[in-house]
């Protein structure tokens, strides 16, 4: 079936690793498994993780993405690399040998990004499998359980997966509500501050919590142990991934790059590099109505590399995210080459699509913010916790000019309520008027 | 230097996640049901149509944007001549009635394309036929052979090539739209092979039959009282028990009952068609049924089912004669169900109660084999047919 040999592969590392090695990247070591079609998207619909526990949701995931790829919406799985020390990465048997030389090419490069970028030093990668294994460990005694069962905890994984991403983006460190209480105790006692004076520490919480998940684990009084577990599990899966989310753009971008790269340093012979060329510029194609993160990250670091030198690349995979890559590395003069734009559907009465901006002097500063908007995880509503009154949960939607899709936030809220057990409310804007939905 | 290795794998790692997937979506199917039995399209088909139901995607519920105009998207087009204005998406306009615009965001709809068996398969799988005799008959239980659809795996004899060429030809224009298909660089003809992914082999389910016959008498008040949107509740009901009987038995004879204040024996377009004029005298309808079956089908060989469709408008002075007749028939079927249909924007005035004289009496020796039923819209349909065969609580 395929057109390459274990032997081949090794070769071709063997080049790729020297080649990365002498340019500087440092990565962890990368474990690569051969699999057929079936056990990628099976592999794809975990995430990649060796072992996951099992929802219903994944199953869903699978048929998905099995249907588009027969109806050939969807091309043949690219790339799948999870972010663990050492980095486990998929190579499907069915991809031709250029194909293979592409991805583990790009593979040193996720990984080296994995390592040195300063969003996933907390991702723990040492032992990500391990925990994950113990997660579902946990989750399928929870489903044997005569007193719990699978209907109960796949209910509740629901729920968790309605406010997965409801965590704090912004990589802060986070202070229980404890240690918050202790803060403000000390500084209303050594402050002469006038805000201070009637301050109500017995507010809850004292600040805004972004982290929905940690907080109802924390401040719901009827959880029961497994309850909390599970919470805490899908809460640990989401911080895990939260970085993969904030570097989208980055990632893929510095993975390109340097595939790119390696690859016209290989020599590759033309029966490999002609078919090689064909695949790298079918990945890195814009998508017109869509940022395609793999061109637009990979257009940057090029631009970077032009214009500063590769030293700067290398500095600002390390300290950036999505947000502040394209704040400081995008500028008007590139964004008018790639011909960005944005566009926006037009109100009840026309509701056509049309084009807002095109990039010139006046419009980039707004059209860089509706960039930054869909990146890095910005595409995702903000919702915090903003009081518990009497026994109700209050909820608020930071409002950023994006109307929350009401069926969602209606379920959503509906799952949040089942966790917390009790009452929930969100306040939000709809059509700039206050709204309120419980 | 990295490692590489042969993946391990002992088991297909999502099949349970993807059982649990399926059951929820037929699931979803059998909800997506109720609103389609009362549909006009799917009334009088006959079993190998194939009629479409929309059925819900299960959703993963999460907070997300919706489209206004603050939402703005952005795009981008190297090389590519775009305009300020230039309208790159058709939207839709919101439909009458349908509530807040976009409220149906993301609504994955899948559309179930299956035949009227199978859809009774997943209707009638819960239900049981009201079986009381079933001492007295001696049953066998019939296997039957029978094609039930298309699988991706089989063995060679059983492939449908038919299905299989458009699978590819399915493959094939998905992956033109996509500029993915291989070009012959010397002929310059596409080169797209069958996949393994596209045979469709012919799956062949032993299906057990209850080897008795059965016969269904129809009966229907044709009367001037009868409106249109009546008998179209009362078409729908008998469409559904003809169905599910159909379903459950072998054979099925059906006979059609129209009356007025007297009976007759008509074709099932009559039945349905006839212009409604005249009185009512229920009691002329089961008395025809039990002439019938003393001619043609003898108890002891036939289930009889009986099923009765009135707006309740009898005349006073029929409803001893009705009460008795009814009692009688009842006593040989397997089931007689007397149905009310009222809806209430139709009521007549003087009429107070929602139930007639001959109801409240039935209602006393109700039980066993004679049911009584009420519908009052097509939305009834379904729960009181659960109600019937099911024994379940009205939902």
């Amino acid at each position: 079936m395929s057109d390459w040999t274990f032997e081949e592969l090794q070769e071709w590392d063997e080049k790729i690793v020297k080649i990365a090695k002498s340019h500087g990247l440092d990565w962890y070591d990368i474990s690569y498994e051969t699999i057929d079609y079936h056990e990628m998207i099976g592999a794809m619909a975990y995430h990649g993780m060796p072992s996951h526990f099992p929802h219903w949701s994944y199953g869903k995931t699978f048929e998905r993405t099995h249907n588009m790829y027969n109806m050939g919406l969807e091309g043949l799985p690219y790339e799948l690399i999870i972010n663990s020390d050492p980095s486990i990465a998929y190579l499907m048997k069915e991809n031709p040998l250029h194909l293979q030389v592409l991805i583990m090419a790009h593979c040193v490069g996720h990984s080296d990004f994995f390592k040195n970028n300063r969003t996933f030093r907390d991702t723990d990668a040492v032992n990500v499998t391990r925990r994950f294994r113990s997660a579902r460990q946990r989750i399928q005694s929870y489903v044997e359980d005569p007193t719990i069962g699978i209907d109960k905890v796949e209910d509740l994984i629901d729920s968790c997966h309605a406010i997965q991403y409801q965590i704090d983006r912004r990589g802060r460190m986070r202070k229980s509500e404890k240690a918050l209480r202790a803060d403000y105790i000390n500084r209303i006692r050594s402050s002469k501050d006038e805000k201070y004076k009637n301050f109500n520490i017995d507010k809850l919480p004292l600040e805004p919590e972004f982290d929905i998940m940690l907080f109802i684990v924390e401040n719901c009084k009827n959880l029961e142990n497994w309850e909390r577990d599970i919470i805490n599990i899908v809460h640990e899966e989401s911080m895990y991934f939260m970085p993969q989310i904030r570097t989208k753009v980055m990632n893929e971008g510095w993975a390109s790059f340097w595939h790119y790269r390696i690859s016209n340093e290989l020599d590759l012979p033309d029966k490999l590099h002609i078919p090689f060329l064909k695949s790298h510029n079918q990945v890195l194609r814009p998508w017109g109505g869509k940022i395609n993160p793999y061109h637009l990250g990979f257009e940057i670091f090029k631009k970077i590399e032009e214009t500063k030198g590769i030293e700067e690349c290398f500095f600002a995979r390390e300290v950036h995210n999505d947000e502040s890559f394209i704040m400081e590395h995008l500028k008007e003069e590139h964004a008018r080459e790639l011909n960005l734009f944005t566009y926006s559907p037009k109100g009840k009465k026309n509701p056509d699509w049309s084009i807002d901006d095109v990039v010139d002097e006046e419009s980039w500063p707004e059209i860089r913010a509706a960039l930054i908007k869909s990146i890095g995880g910005n595409g995702i509503p903000v919702i915090y916790v903003e009081e518990v009154v009497k026994d109700t949960l209050i909820l608020r939607h930071e409002h950023d000019g994006r109307d929350l899709e009401l069926s969602y936030a209606e379920n959503c809220i509906k799952h949040i309520a089942k966790m917390w057990k009790g009452p929930v409310k969100l306040y939000t804007l709809l059509e700039d008027e206050h709204f309120e939905i419980s | 230097m990295s490692i590489f290795r042969e993946h391990k794998t002992t088991a297909d790692r999502s099949a349970s996640d993807r059982s649990r997937h399926k059951k929820k979506i037929e699931k979803a199917i059998r909800e997506g049901i109720t609103d389609v039995v009362a549909d006009e399209s799917i009334i009088g088909h006959d079993g190998k149509k194939k009629i479409k139901i929309p059925v819900r995607g299960i959703k993963e519920w999460q907070f997300i944007f919706g489209d206004n105009e603050g939402h703005k998207q952005v795009g981008s087009a190297p090389g590519q001549d775009i305009q300020k204005g230039q309208v790159i998406k058709k939207g839709q306009q919101p439909q009458p009635g349908q509530g807040k615009a976009g409220k149906d965001k993301g609504e994955e709809m899948y559309e179930v394309e299956i035949t009227l068996e199978e859809l009774a398969e997943y209707l009638f799988e819960s239900l049981q036929l009201p079986d009381l005799d079933r001492k007295k008959f001696k049953k066998l239980l019939d296997v039957k052979p029978k094609k039930h659809g298309t699988r991706t795996q089989g063995i060679r004899p059983r492939l449908d090539k038919k299905k299989t060429a458009i699978e590819r030809i399915k493959r094939l224009s998905a992956s033109r739209m996509h500029g993915t298909v291989e070009i012959d660089p010397i002929t310059g003809a596409e080169i797209f092979p069958y996949h393994d992914n596209d045979l469709r082999y012919s799956h062949i389910q032993d299906r057990p039959k209850e080897a008795t016959d059965a016969v269904i008498f129809f009966m229907m008040d044709v009367s001037g009282s009868m409106s249109t949107n009546i008998k179209y509740i009362a078409r729908s009901f008998y469409f559904l028990l003809y169905q599910f009987l159909k379903h459950k038995y072998e054979h099925i004879d059906i006979v059609f009952i129209a009356h007025t204040t007297e009976a007759e024996e008509v074709d099932e377009e009559r039945f349905f068609k006839r212009a409604a004029s005249g009185g009512t005298h229920v009691s002329s309808a089961p008395k025809l049924a039990l002439e019938i079956i003393n001619k043609r089908y003898h108890p002891s060989a036939w289930n009889i089912y009986a099923f009765h469709c009135t707006d309740g408008d009898n005349w006073d002075d029929d409803n001893a004669a009705a009460f008795d007749a009814m009692k009688e028939l009842s006593n040989i079927c397997q089931m007689l169900c007397y149905t009310e249909i009222s809806v209430d924007s139709e009521r007549p005035s003087w009429q107070s109660e929602k139930t007639s004289k001959l109801w409240n009496n039935l209602g006393k020796i109700e039980g066993g084999k004679l049911r009584l039923a009420m519908l009052s819209k097509s939305q009834d349909i379904w729960p009181t047919f659960k109600k019937l065969f099911g024994g379940l609580p009205d939902v």
